[in-house]
């Protein structure tokens, strides 16, 4: 099991995160370039200044007419991806990996709160799974792949509260959490997940297509 | 909707209750001297003295663990087992001498990824 863990927490570790940031890149240039070849004119409408106007608008909970209309999915949805990031960044565990390994470290937050944050982000995977079974305008959209997912989203959740706790066979634990987690490293350039690299795009067209064009707010 | 709410605000409730169950009820089990690290964040480290000075690489010579270090350099043939690891080993590490947490890591996964054998991942050691 020694080797696995070692395997799983050194070269793979360092596979994933070098797919990532180079599929990103990749990502990212391709959508730019299949733009630029399809839709020469996308660009002459892009501004910095309603660009930036329009992602920091959307980025304040609350702020859009579209998150006011449904409350629960827009504290649920940025409850999620604020637990995402905090969890990823400051947990204690993964601190000491990156101290051990780098030399560096930062500020970490308490595993008590590391827990609350990591059960909030299963039952926001449970609502976001039950939106998709429920509510009619996103059921029309939803395929298998949406659930798939969700499940790959949530699976290092699930495994690192499991090893956390100690339930299970903990070694076999630990290594799925780090093995899921580097599947959604490796999965967000090349599934919808890469609406973390495009949203700021999308955001920036439309902002500045209504703030330059339409003079009108896009929120 | 309105009902989903609630049934999710009664689940982070309930899931609440229990982290916090888990942490009041958390016991202190272990024969590292760990004091100096004041309020612990997971439980003390499982470790057996004995079983490891039979082990042949330690052969009961006491410096392989308990070393000696002067001017950042390894004093050969020296021992500090009269000392607790946190005598020379602060919280934080001071120039090229590990912080006390860094030192017990270093200290035992060093030697078991060395030996390819013995614990590696946290929780083979800190068990709960």
């Amino acid at each position: 099991m020694q080797d696995i863990y070692l395997l799983v927490s050194g070269p793979l570790a360092w596979a994933a995160w070098a797919i990532f940031l180079f599929g990103s890149i990749y990502k990212i240039w391709k959508t730019l370039d299949t733009a630029k070849k399809k839709e020469q004119v996308l660009f002459s409408y892009v501004s910095l200044k309603y660009g930036l106007r329009s992602i920091i608008n959307w980025s304040i909970p609350f702020n859009t007419v579209n998150m006011r209309l449904n409350p629960a999915l827009t504290a649920i949805s940025f409850f999620f991806h604020i637990a995402f990031f905090v969890l990823l960044l400051f947990v204690s565990a993964h601190q000491v990996m990156l101290g051990e390994g780098f030399g560096i470290s930062w500020f970490t937050i308490p595993d008590t709160l590391a827990n609350i944050l990591a059960f909030g982000v299963l039952g926001a995977c449970i609502f976001f799974a039950a939106r998709r079974l429920t509510v009619p305008e996103v059921k029309y959209v939803t395929d298998w792949t949406d659930f798939a997912l969700l499940i790959l989203v949530v699976a290092p959740f699930v495994t690192g509260i499991l090893a956390y706790y100690q339930i299970g066979n903990y070694m076999l634990m630990i290594i799925l959490h780090m093995l899921f987690a580097e599947a959604v490293l490796v999965a967000i350039p090349f599934t919808r997940l890469s609406h973390m690299l495009l949203a700021p795009l999308t955001r920036a067209y439309i902002g500045s297509e209504f703030g330059m064009v339409r003079n009108v707010k896009d929120w | 909707m309105r009902d989903i709410l609630y049934r999710y605000a009664i689940f982070c409730a309930i899931i609440l209750c229990m982290s916090f169950g888990s942490v009041a009820f958390a016991e202190d089990t272990g024969v590292f001297d760990v004091n100096a690290f004041g309020t612990l964040e997971r439980p003390v480290s499982q470790f057996d003295h004995d079983a490891h000075m039979e082990y042949p690489e330690i052969d009961e010579d006491c410096s392989v663990c308990h070393h000696v270090y002067e001017d950042g350099k390894l004093v050969e043939g020296e021992s500090s087992e009269d000392q607790a690891c946190s005598d020379c080993h602060t919280i934080k590490a001071q120039g090229s001498q590990p912080g006390l947490r860094t030192a017990y890591h270093d200290q035992c996964k060093g030697c078991h990824i060395d030996m390819k054998k013995g614990p590696v991942a946290c929780g083979e050691c800190h068990v709960r």
